[in-house]
């Protein structure tokens, strides 16, 4: 098989589940061996979109991802710096705890962490779900902006360092035009990261903080298949959009194949 | 410059370290309370002094949010109504499970706090027990409510929840019985079995067109399902009532388990697999394949068809006898933050008028009356629940019907007997 042909069932495969979510979100008493539902009908797709509570948990949800998404590049960008750029004793012993938090289960670090930031006063808020998030967000984020700064020449910023620029204007001026790509696909993989966790905003939000996900989660659990389908839709709806917006970037210098002179 | 850019590394390593120490130090010193106790103050005899300390709060509804209608019901009945009557916003927060929200409060307890973030539970059974076990509800309330007098609190049904005491901690919001569901489009009503015996004549006659919900923690329909069954078959479910009797269930579950190993060869998928939920179930009957659903809901199969759950065809019908009916509450944690709307959000749900709402199946709620329509002495307010009782439809499962085979709930013992039993005896084997 050509690869041609592969990236097409790879499209096909993904394209799918969205097909189905529109199908399911939009035909009303479809049951077997009916081959077509019995009405199509958008009032629970609109009652959703018109629904007080599943606004709020899109905007917090959305306030949640933008925020850990800035966080993780602030922490995330430095990190991955002294992790590529230098070398120090116990460098991998550090890499390694940088990826920790994808092996251990969120729901454990879930529960212990809920009590110390219920101590701490952090636990129903959003800057605390936001924090929380950055467990499983930093990773990746350390992980993709590393893996671009292995390829980077820092003899620009010397060059520029060397003409005079303040290490201010040589961020602004260098080292930020020429990692924009993977800072930008970064960014996004912190988004998405967040914009789908479920049982740490669960556990640290406590009810005070309801996202996207937990709504689609209680959804799930009543097996109402237009109700999960409309939700989900209005779940993928701003992933897609944000993923249009950066295709450019996501292409083969994604991760981190800056030109070298 | 290397040789600086390692020392500036160490040092941020060092503030670093120290911080999180700080920090960390922080967090165990304010383990001890910090908020004040708010729910001591509270006055249950004078009702207007509640109604005056709820005004402008928010309660905190945690409950159960996987049925679109039932939240819609909730918005629309009691958010309206609370925010017209006594200016108490309503927030409703949708959990998946209700366990989630018990593990909330056993985490608030771990860390020491005195105020939390849930007001009210809709709960029963094995989570109102953890709860009433860890001593995290409060305990004051619950038969002091002014329409509290339309309770029957001296029903066994009522007072108790799975055979645990509810004394004052928690307050019925409705009733539920166990009922099954047909398609009228496929089977006549006289064709219907009536007992378990027929039950099983019927799946061996219809091989794979008959399931059950597994019982086991979370699937009380299953468990259920199950006990019934015990009753029929030890001859009636006088016997089972009052304490925990472990000779009479020796003596009786290995029938149960050969009745349920005798149906199994019969049913869907030859009971190498049973549903876990009802919505497995109501899936299952909806796509054909197989013929009987189960539910709780006074009003039959009527929400679920508003739902497009299951086909318009569909209505509920019950055995002649051992139909398990039960209650289900609102409890309100110890630390509850705005505990006085939440007394006030208890005793508007049994609000005569909101309880003739909630059978209706249009309504989106489709339970039954927590309360109990004969102590109701309001003439007009009598007329208008029995009039909804008669509204039901013919999706529900005629009243005379209902009262003829229920039967109450039985000892919690029983519970993970079966369950551990059934799993070992039935599942297993």
């Amino acid at each position: 098989m050509s690869y041609r042909k592969l990236v097409l069932l790879l499209a096909f495969l993904l394209i799918v589940p969205i097909a189905i979510f529109l199908v399911y979100a939009f035909a009303q008493g479809w049951f077997f061996p009916a081959l077509w539902p019995e009405r199509w009908d958008s009032e629970l797709f609109l009652r959703q979109l018109r629904d007080p509570q599943v606004r709020r948990g899109f905007e917090q949800s959305l306030v949640v991802a933008t925020g850990v998404s800035g966080l993780a590049l602030l922490l995330g960008y430095p990190a991955a710096r002294v992790l590529e750029l230098q070398q120090f004793r116990g460098r991998g012993l550090i890499y390694g705890l940088f990826f920790l938090p994808t092996v251990v289960p969120s729901v454990a670090t879930g529960i212990g962490l809920n009590i110390v930031f219920l101590r701490l006063d952090l636990a129903g808020t959003l800057f605390g779900v936001m924090l929380v998030h950055l467990i499983p967000v930093l990773p990746y984020v350390v992980l993709t902006l590393g893996s671009s700064l292995a390829h980077y020449d820092r003899n620009y910023e010397h060059q520029a360092a060397v003409l005079g620029a303040s290490p201010w204007l040589v961020f602004w001026r260098v080292s930020l035009p020429l990692l924009l790509p993977s800072l930008v696909v970064a960014g996004v993989l912190a988004f998405l990261i967040s914009w789908s966790q479920y049982v740490l905003s669960l556990l640290i939000g406590g009810g005070k903080i309801i996202t996207l996900p937990m709504l689609l989660f209680s959804a799930a659990s009543g097996g109402n298949y237009s109700l999960i389908a409309s939700l989900s839709l209005i779940f993928i709806a701003p992933l897609l959009l944000l993923l249009g917006l950066v295709a450019r970037y996501l292409g083969s210098p994604a991760t981190g194949a800056t030109p070298r002179p | 410059m290397q040789a600086t850019a390692r020392k500036r590394i160490w040092n941020l390593g060092l503030l670093i370290g120290l911080l999180s120490l700080i920090i960390a130090s922080c967090g165990s010193n304010t383990a001890t309370p910090t908020s004040a106790p708010s729910s001591t103050s509270l006055d249950l005899s004078n009702w207007t002094s509640i109604e005056q300390a709820a005004n402008g709060q928010t309660v905190n509804w945690y409950m159960w949010g996987g049925s679109d209608s039932i939240n819609r019901f909730v918005d629309e009945f009691y958010g309206k109504a609370l925010k017209e009557r006594y200016n108490i916003t309503l927030n409703r927060v949708p959990v998946a499970d209700t366990v989630d929200v018990v593990n909330q409060l056993l985490s608030e307890k771990e860390a020491g706090k005195t105020s939390g973030a849930v007001d009210l539970i809709w709960i029963n059974g094995e989570n109102f027990a953890s709860l009433k076990q860890a001593k995290l509800l409060r305990g004051d309330w619950g038969q002091s409510l002014p329409n509290s007098q339309y309770v029957n609190w001296n029903n066994p049904a009522v007072n108790l929840d799975f055979g645990e005491p509810v004394e004052s901690l928690e307050s019925p919001w409705s009733s539920a019985q166990f009922q099954l569901i047909y398609d009228s489009a496929k089977l006549q009503a006289s064709d219907l079995p009536r007992s378990y015996a027929a039950l099983k004549e019927y799946a061996c006659a219809n091989p794979g067109k008959v399931s059950y919900i597994a019982p086991g923690p979370g699937a009380f329909q299953g468990t259920r399902f199950v006990k019934q069954a015990l009753f029929e078959i030890s001859g009636g479910a006088e016997q089972w009532l009052g304490a925990f009797n472990q000779q009479l269930w020796d003596q009786w579950s290995p029938k149960l388990w050969e009745y349920f190993n005798d149906l199994e060869g019969c049913l869907w998928r030859e009971g190498s697999t049973y549903p876990k939920t009802e919505n497995e179930l109501h899936s299952l009957f909806a796509n054909g394949e197989v013929d009987f659903s189960i539910t709780q809901a006074i009003a039959g199969a009527g929400s679920l068809i508003k739902e497009n759950l299951v086909p318009a065809s569909a209505r509920a019908f019950v055995f002649d006898d051992n139909m398990i009916g039960d209650f289900n509450y609102v409890a309100i944690p110890s630390t509850a933050p705005n505990p006085a709307a939440a007394l006030v959000l208890a005793n508007l749900i049994l609000d005569p008028q909101l309880q003739a709402a909630q059978i209706l199946p249009e309504n989106g709620f489709g339970l039954g009356y927590g309360i109990d329509p004969t102590k109701v002495s309001d003439p007009a307010l009598a007329a208008k629940l029995a009039s909804a009782a008669q509204q039901l439809g013919d999706p529900a499962t005629p009243a005379s019907d209902l009262a003829k085979s229920l039967r109450s709930d039985i000892a919690a013992e029983y519970q993970s007997l079966i369950e551990q039993g059934w799993d070992a005896n039935v599942l297993r084997k």
